[in-house]
């Protein structure tokens, strides 16, 4: 098994993806369109989202701090890393893993409240994003800043690849979304712009 | 909805009105006190102590130290370092209801080593309190809330000690979010005495501790209540002959507070003089060489007026006295004229309806996995029954 990283733990979830709490975010964890995965099904599957929306939640005190003059650089610490203000992300599940084998689409159920939260080793994600299954679900998402996801985790997608396969990933991806896209070709420009930028 | 808001509102409406009146009846009075303390400062200091004599050991007034009476002092500068201590403590009170016999005490504390710009230290001490003789007294009965809040007062002054220490040599000043009187002397009855004296000798020989580190010591009171420097003004416009227990109860200011009438006097960031705290506490603190002063200090915004207690060796040490008033005034400037520690050392040791019920939850695991029965009351469960419903919200 590769190594992982606990980037979280789940506070909330459903079928179609997970809430995620940390106390402070490291610098490169979590990162918007990484992949990451909870455990599901006591232990029997695991539910692989990819990160939409990292938050941090203010309260009254934060909003004081915010806006109040003469904040010294020791409350100011304090404020940003002793307090316990969760930072929240959300993953849209886009597959499972179960027996050691990807599965692209909706997971049997979600993981349950409190399961650790795993980022994928660079070999499951480079292994997860050789099929581009999981585009249909990301496309069909509501409620979820979709093209820029998708451009972020294909281009991660192809980062992972050796130099000279990227651009041949990519352009395989942009060909997928222009099938998947074909209707909305504002849309489509958009992605394939994204996708062009590190072609 | 349990609570009738249609059938309360013709006292609601009446209560402000009353509040209204009560309001234009203190405007006029402020005046008369403001002037008051200028007469009173203008006495000479025998005539002053001759009322003061007459007075006796058992009126409520507050004593005159070497400042005068009207004193504004300025704020000093802040020293370019200072350690600042935070402590504060919340309890959960035994409750016979419960599925186990218990009460915690949760000190939360904060470190800020002012000037250096590192993260301050932060700490939660929770302590589960439940053997018998935590619990119960010699005459058997249950430990009462006033006890246990002597225990959570002499924890957290003893939290402010181990900070004071762990500071030292370092300029250090240990704030409390309240009065440095421990009330709980006043409150017990009788036979609680003993447990209470000991709290109090504890409480006092943490005192010792911070003095001993070199560190300063201050209780911050937000929207004081007291009024024991009108009565000093009251007393001081008796005539000598006059001061007998019906002329002191008959008090022109009663229903002003120090507070208003220093929201007048003092620009902010100024303090007022010292005075010496009156309660008969205050005798238990001179004779272990922590006599109670207080000053009233405008924190700087709104004219939010704070009073603040110290032991007498502070107040007579300029280089103490000058990290209490300067440490509180900068601590006070992001968050609206309260202290910065003391809004942390509080979210650090609350202990929320949510925490308590997950910790009551545990503690019947705990229980059951050793074969015991922990369960609530009939009581509590029928109210937590209820008190699911759901309900229309305003």
């Amino acid at each position: 098994m590769a190594d992982h990283t606990i980037i979280g733990r789940v506070t909330r979830c459903s079928t179609r993806g997970f809430v995620g709490a940390i106390r402070l975010p490291e610098p490169d964890l979590p990162t918007f369109g990484s992949l990451c995965q909870a455990e599901a099904q006591q232990g029997r599957s695991q539910v692989v989202g990819l990160i939409y929306d990292i938050s941090i939640q203010d309260d009254e005190f934060a909003r004081q701090l915010a806006t109040a003059e003469g904040v010294t650089p020791e409350q100011l610490a304090d404020s940003q890393a002793n307090r316990q203000v969760p930072v929240e992300f959300s993953a849209l599940a886009v597959g499972y893993a179960n027996a050691g084998k990807f599965h692209y689409g909706l997971p049997p159920q979600p993981p349950l409240t409190l399961a650790p939260i795993h980022t994928l080793s660079d070999e499951e994600a480079l292994a997860f994003s050789a099929s581009l299954d999981f585009l249909p679900l990301l496309l069909s998402a509501t409620e979820v800043p979709v093209d820029d996801l998708l451009v972020a985790a294909l281009r991660r997608a192809s980062a992972l690849r050796p130099r000279s396969q990227r651009a041949g990933y990519l352009l395989q991806a942009g060909r997928v979304c222009a099938r998947l896209l074909g209707r909305d070709l504002t849309r489509l420009e958009t992605v394939l712009n994204g996708l062009a930028v590190t072609a | 909805m349990s609570l009738d808001l249609p059938q309360l509102l013709p006292q609601i409406d009446a209560m402000g009105e009353s509040a209204a009146a009560r309001a234009a009846r203190l405007a006029k009075l402020l005046p008369q006190a403001v002037e008051a303390l200028d007469t009173a400062a203008g006495l000479p200091a025998e005539a002053l102590e001759a009322r003061l004599a007459r007075a006796g050991d058992r009126w409520p007034g507050a004593k005159p130290t070497d400042e005068p009476l009207d004193a504004i002092l300025p704020p000093p500068p802040h020293p370019e370092r200072l350690n600042i201590a935070g402590a504060d403590g919340s309890q959960i009170y035994p409750d016979r209801h419960a599925p186990l016999l218990y009460y915690l005490i949760n000190i939360g504390t904060i470190l800020i080593e002012q000037g250096t710009g590192s993260r301050p230290k932060t700490s939660t001490r929770p302590s589960l309190r439940y053997e018998d003789a935590d619990l119960y007294s010699e005459s058997d009965a249950l430990i009462n809330v006033p006890l246990v809040n002597g225990e959570r007062d002499v924890a957290e002054m003893a939290a402010l000690a181990d900070l004071a220490e762990s500071s030292h040599p370092a300029p250090t000043l240990a704030l409390l979010d309240n009065g440095l009187l421990l009330w709980l002397a006043l409150q017990v009855q009788d036979q609680q005495r003993e447990p209470a004296d000991r709290l109090l000798a504890d409480y006092l020989r943490q005192i010792d501790r911070i003095q001993a580190a070199g560190a300063a010591v201050a209780g911050f009171m937000d929207r004081p209540r007291n009024a024991s420097v009108l009565a000093l003004l009251h007393l001081a416009l008796l005539p000598t002959e006059h001061v007998d227990e019906a002329n002191l109860r008959q008090n022109r200011f009663r229903g002003l507070t120090d507070r208003a009438l220093f929201a007048q006097q003092l620009p902010p960031g100024h303090r007022s003089a010292r005075f010496v705290h009156a309660s008969p506490v205050n005798r238990d603190f001179r004779a272990a060489g922590h006599e109670v002063q207080f000053f009233y200090l405008n924190t700087g915004e709104d004219w939010h007026i704070a009073r603040i207690e110290i032991p007498a060796w502070v107040g007579e040490s300029p280089r103490l006295l000058e990290w209490v008033h300067a440490g509180i005034l900068g601590q006070c400037k992001a968050t609206g004229g309260f202290p910065y520690p003391l809004v942390r050392a509080h979210e650090l040791a609350l202990v929320s309806h949510s925490e308590r019920q997950t910790l009551e939850t545990m503690l019947g695991r705990a229980a059951m996995g050793r074969g015991l029965e922990a369960r609530s009351s009939q009581k509590a469960r029928t109210k937590r029954w209820t008190g699911a419903r759901r309900r229309h919200r305003l």
